[in-house]
């Protein structure tokens, strides 16, 4: 059966045609290639150069940003294009979300003309893959003390340190690395084969198997000098890119979600269970009747941000909001809907405990559940509750 | 040259069909989309177009709604796209007279379309309209070749393919092709939006369609599926295998 998004207040409506026809080339491409071949992604526990290929050539990567070759659509129709993404996987997603949000949107926004036209148009054509280098194995909530430094040795720029949990890592042609620069954080680009520079994968991950994870080593790395980002300085760098890429996870974790509820209402409606179908018991009911208004909820919210971003009307404190509130309802639909298929529900024939196991590090990464409830927290009562010292 | 493909909007094959008052609930279609065969159709067209140049001119009949397939079909690359409003018109061969009428205007050379809907099936569009505009027709094609001023076809014969060349004039109708209709990009999307689709009337096309002698009397949902059964154990071999041989009907 085709899949029929879960829609109950018709949201998707309010978007224009451009946005429904992207809406839909995703979800064709999404049903097409990456649903039959998801499984056996994860547990192989690679990212399918294919669907770079493909992302590539529909054209969605860096989805609203305009020039160098970019697609230039709405940041409604970059959510839409995560939703429907993340409704495949969490995995895939989160490539999309560092090659656009992470890896192009920084060079885009703070490079050079020479480093847009360089990196830009291959980017978005998926011919160079992107990451994103911020978090350290010693800073991960607070990276503005991050140990990674840059000296200027002249000619050169010279880099020391390491990060990690980095998505695309060993997949990437160029890694967009924050480092101190004589103590303030800058924004530099290293390429795959830049001498002293290594990005071994990081194995085992329960989560996300079909993301490629990796380390970033640099020792001694020699980078040239027309290799920083000239225009930002400052935490404010990395965390305009996590704003872009957070506000796409709070529609991409939307997908999951409707993926856990389209696969639970499915199974309570044809388990038989004391004579009936588990779909006609009101503990059932109350369950599936829970998910669809958490999951209508978190459409509006995401759908109006969406308008916020492209109108320009917004600040850092609405994506936080709209980051934690979907992706912790998006983890607790997977949970319950794995309840509702009994046993069935840790097999891989369904979507579901995968979906559960992505969404606990789409809950940690860009931002983890609490610091968005410190970022908020800090905007009710002017009160910064990050650290001790003020 | 021009290339014209004639494309229907149908229910999409995954969409429940309800029936009220004896005929289907098109208010009640969750998904329209473009007939498979005519998909087949389209792709083939984009890729004449690309050896021979030219203009693909896609043609639709039918309710408002339809235009969005010839948006979609814009976005994968045809460049005309011309809606002739059906105002209820659901006689085959009132449609065949729209059609006809507006291939001649586009003045196209060849024309390809789907064997059949797959809402109606009734498999009579290609023929229909070839004979109206006077072409060649070859039916259940699976792909259509161009080389040096003529085309040529692969359809099915009695002992596998054959290869069918025609001149002139022509009309082909698509089976199962051999490349699926591609996929469309965002770039695509894009000029897809900026493209007007023409819309016309039986009245610009300067048909007059005379009342029609046929007359739809009901339609129904196909019978239900009888329930499986489930058989245990090798004492139920004789009962299966008669079944299978005079219930199913496949040994
Ligand atoms: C699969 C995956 C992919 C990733 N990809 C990238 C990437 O591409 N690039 C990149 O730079 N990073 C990436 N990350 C890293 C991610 O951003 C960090 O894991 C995240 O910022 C949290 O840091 P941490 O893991 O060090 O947890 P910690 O910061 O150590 O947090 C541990 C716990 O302590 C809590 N906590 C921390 N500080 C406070 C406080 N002040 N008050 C209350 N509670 C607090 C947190 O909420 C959390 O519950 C990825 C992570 C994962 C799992």
């Amino acid at each position: 059966m085709a899949y029929e998004a879960l829609d109950f207040y018709d949201v998707d409506s309010l978007l224009t045609e451009e946005e429904r026809m992207v809406r839909d080339m995703v979800r064709d491409w999404v049903d097409e290639e990456v649903i039959p071949n998801i499984e056996i992604a994860c547990r192989e526990g690679v990212f399918p150069d294919e669907w770079r290929v493909a992302l590539g050539e529909m054209g969605v990567l860096g989805a609203p940003l305009k020039g160098y070759d970019c697609p230039g659509l709405s940041y409604t129709a970059y959510g839409v294009i995560c939703r429907e993404l993340e409704r495949g996987d969490s995995g895939l997603r989160s490539f999309a979300s560092v090659q656009g949000s992470l890896a192009m949107y920084p060079i885009w926004d703070f490079g050079s003309e020479e480093q847009k036209n360089h990196y830009l148009p291959k980017m978005a054509s998926g011919e160079w893959i992107g990451c994103f280098g911020l978090t350290e194995p010693d800073y991960g909530s607070n990276p503005g003390d991050m140990i990674t430094k840059a000296e200027d040795m002249g000619d050169h720029y010279l880099l020391n340190g390491a990060k990690m949990w980095i998505t695309n890592g060993s997949i990437a042609e160029l890694a967009v690395v924050w480092a101190k620069l004589d103590g303030v954080i800058r924004g530099f680009i290293v390429e795959k084969n830049d001498p002293g520079f290594s990005a071994p994968e990081m194995k085992g991950k329960h989560s996300l198997k079909a993301s490629v994870t990796s380390e970033l080593v640099f020792q001694d790395c020699k980078i040239p000098k027309d290799r920083m980002l000239p225009g930002v300085k400052g935490l404010r760098g990395p965390f305009s890119c996590l704003n872009n890429a957070r506000y796409g996870i709070s529609w991409g974790a939307l997908g999951s979600a409707q993926a856990c509820f389209d696969s639970a209402k499915d199974y309570a409606m044809s388990r038989i269970q004391f004579d009936h179908p588990i779909a006609s018991y009101q503990l059932v009911q109350n369950k599936l009747s829970w998910m669809l208004r958490e999951i209508t909820k978190g459409q509006l919210l995401a759908y109006h941000l969406g308008q916020k971003k492209d109108s320009g009307d917004w600040i850092p404190e609405h994506i936080s909001l709209a980051k934690m509130n979907n992706v912790d309802i998006a983890l607790e639909i997977a949970r319950v809907a794995r309840d509702i298929h009994g046993a069935n529900g840790i097999l891989d024939e369904y979507p579901i405990m995968r979906h559960m196991a992505n969404l606990e590090s789409v809950k940690t990464y860009e931002g983890t559940h609490d610091i968005h409830n410190l970022i908020i927290g800090r905007h009710i009562t002017g009160i910064q509750a990050f650290t001790r010292e003020a | 040259m021009n290339i014209t493909v004639l494309l229907k909007q149908v229910p999409d094959t995954t969409a429940k069909i309800t029936i009220s008052g004896g005929k289907v609930d098109e208010n009640s279609v969750s998904k329209w989309s473009m007939s498979p065969y005519d998909e087949y159709a389209l792709e083939s067209g984009l890729q004449l177009k690309e050896k021979t140049g030219g203009n693909l001119v896609a043609i639709t009949c039918g309710p408002e709604r339809t235009k969005k397939m010839l948006t979609d079909a814009a976005a994968v690359g045809a460049d005309t796209l011309v809606h002739i409003s059906n105002d209820g018109v659901t006689d085959s061969t009132h449609v065949q007279k729209l059609l006809a009428a507006a291939v001649r205007r586009f003045d196209s050379q060849i024309v390809l379309c789907g064997k059949q809907a797959a809402d109606t099936n009734s498999g009579s569009t290609g023929p229909g309209v070839a004979e109206l505009i006077d072409a060649a027709c070859v039916t259940l094609v699976t792909e259509v070749n161009y080389s040096e001023g003529k085309f040529s076809t692969i359809r099915p014969s009695n002992s596998g393919t054959e290869k069918v060349a025609v001149d002139g004039l022509s009309v082909f109708a698509f089976d199962k092709g051999t490349h699926e209709l591609r996929r469309p990009n965002v770039r695509g999307i894009m000029m897809a939006k900026k493209k007007q689709v023409e819309s016309i009337t039986s009245g610009d096309l300067g048909v007059v369609l005379d009342s029609s002698n046929v007359t739809l009397n009901s339609q129904n949902p196909p019978p239900e599926k009888p329930a499986g059964q489930k058989f245990e154990g090798a004492e139920h071999v004789n009962e299966v295998v008669s079944k299978l041989r005079n219930e199913a009907n496949v040994i």
